[in-house]
């Protein structure tokens, strides 16, 4: 009976709505991926490859001004309980509410919007086969948590765009010596709303230039009794300044950041986990098209780049923390990118693994396949 | 399928621009007081702008599909079929707005159809907005053909 009332009901819309909503609604799907090999240097050793990344787009517009977006992904293949690395995860999901170009209100999941690879992460995009260890290790990519917020760009010539949003906290339960503050994120599962923080970026484009710069500002006590029950207690905040410019055959591309912990002396001492009191580092890049050369006419790509990152997830340390030097990370990366079409990359590429306490370093060859529609 | 249909379809194809949108583009771009008559040629509506019994030039409003979302843009020429400029009328996409700055449309400025229009080398991309870059690029070249070719041939005048 309810789903015959349903159905007269779902006519009854259909006519006397149908033109306005098939003018309208528009539901899209689209994806990216990345398949990756890897053959590290040193004994027993051997290659591995991984999907690394198999995302599906999906995304729907209710009509003019009000749309939705989504991102599903399945990490490493294959998800099972007590399984290897495997994933399956939301990586963003919002809607979209355009009263203005200047101005767009946001909610949901959503990235946030530091730096470079966060929130432009599919695979063409960039160079190297594994995103940046400095995107990893430093900026905790794919950084997303649930939130509201506004963004928008500024018509005419001021060529600026800027994007704000107020989101769940971090953590600083998750905390840790080399991968500061990444485990803490909470990426939209069950998420405490105990520390709300502050994110945002602003941007300045011009053909072939874009700079950005970022921030990040909350609490992550998760009203812990021992870090403190306050809003803005164990306060992480973050900085990032980021620019990217083409020029001719050349592209060049440079992030940095840091991040103060301030009681991480507090949070070392809850749970025992080393974090540094400063988190801070960046890397520089550049790359130059080949066929710019060697053939003047195709609209294909053949990039050669190298990249050179360095951070430290101890830049600085508390009392009672002893600094290890082995995560003053120093990473070289040589390689070539061949895109067909500007959506599609083929990888290769070897990186050289260093720190300055010298230990566990290695060298690692890398090849992977790329793509987004 | 019904023509009724068809048409229907067609227009889910063409979401339009605000009138007053459209009307101020036309202002920035040929002068204030301007007129501008309407001609369907094929299935693509061509404004005929002219001030008193000269003709300035032509105009036409095009959709192409960002990431997700259609991008609304108009193509405006001079009545030598040189591009006089591009304006984003509509943008709806949450990445890759930078496409409307005047900056990134300048570079069409001048171009006839017979010229090239690549990204990555007479119109530079901007990082981020690569796939608005894309598709507007893409658009323009297109209308822009379409309007010297429908010029040529005596459809539009």
């Amino acid at each position: 009976m309810r789903s015959l009332l349903g159905w007269a009901l779902c006519c009854a819309l259909v006519t006397t709505g149908a033109r306005r909503l098939r003018a309208q609604e528009r539901t899209t799907l689209g994806g990216y991926g990345e398949v990756q090999y890897t053959n590290a240097t040193g004994p027993n050793t051997p290659g591995r490859a991984t999907l690394r990344r198999f995302v599906v787009y999906l995304a729907h517009s209710f009509d003019e001004r009000l749309s939705f977006r989504s991102e599903l992904e399945v990490e490493d293949a294959r998800v099972e309980p007590g399984g290897k690395a495997g994933e399956l995860e939301v990586e963003q999901a919002f809607l979209d509410y355009r009263l203005a170009d200047w101005l767009t209100l946001r909610t949901g999941l959503v990235l946030i919007p530091v730096g470079i690879i966060n929130e432009t992460h599919e695979p063409p995009t960039f160079n190297g086969v594994a995103r940046p260890g400095f995107d990893n290790d430093v900026l905790p990519t794919t950084w997303r948590e649930i939130g509201v917020g506004a963004a928008g760009t500024i018509p005419g010539k001021s060529g600026l765009s800027y994007r704000v949003y107020l989101v769940n906290g971090l953590r600083a339960e998750g905390f840790a010596a080399a991968a500061g503050i990444r485990e803490g994120r909470q990426e939209g599962q069950d998420a405490t709303f105990a520390n709300p923080s502050f994110t945002g970026r602003l941007e300045w484009a011009r053909p072939g230039l874009k700079l950005g710069g970022s921030f990040w500002y909350g609490g992550s006590a998760s009203a812990d009794s021992v870090l403190g029950t306050g809003t803005f207690d164990a306060p992480i905040a973050l900085v990032s300044a980021d620019a990217r410019y083409d020029v001719g055959a050349a592209s060049f591309r440079a992030v940095v950041a840091n991040i103060s912990v301030k009681d991480a002396g507090a949070i070392d001492a809850r749970y025992g986990s080393a974090v540094g009191s400063r988190l801070a580092g960046g890397y520089g890049e550049a790359a130059y098209n080949l066929l710019r050369a060697l053939a003047p006419g195709s609209s294909q790509r053949l990039s050669a780049f190298v990249r050179h990152e360095r951070y430290d997830t101890h830049a600085a340390v508390p009392a009672g923390v002893t600094r290890d030097a082995s995560l003053a990370r120093r990473i070289t990366t040589f390689g070539l990118t061949y895109k067909p079409t500007w959506n599609t990359a083929f990888k290769g590429d070897y990186q050289l693994v260093r720190n300055a306490g010298g230990v566990g370093e290695y060298e690692v060859l890398s090849l992977g396949v790329g793509y987004q529609f | 399928m019904s023509v009724g249909l068809a048409l229907l379809l067609l227009a889910t194809q063409q979401p339009a621009a605000p009138p007053a949108r459209l009307a101020a583009s036309l202002a920035r771009i040929f002068g204030s007081g301007v007129r501008a008559d309407t001609i369907h040629v094929d299935t693509t509506t061509v404004l005929r702008v002219s001030r008193g019994d000269s003709l300035l030039g032509f105009a036409a409003v095009g959709n192409v599909i960002g990431k997700d979302q259609p991008i609304t843009f108009l193509v405006a020429v001079d009545r030598d079929d040189r591009l006089k400029d591009v304006d984003i009328l509509v943008y709806r996409e949450p990445y890759g707005g930078e496409v409307a700055y005047e900056p990134w449309r300048r570079q069409f400025r001048g171009a006839r159809a017979s010229d090239s229009l690549r990204v990555g080398k007479e119109i530079r991309s901007i990082s981020g907005a690569t796939i608005s870059v894309h598709a507007v690029t893409l658009g323009v070249r297109r209308l822009l053909a379409g309007l010297t070719a429908w010029h040529a041939s005596g459809a539009i005048r």
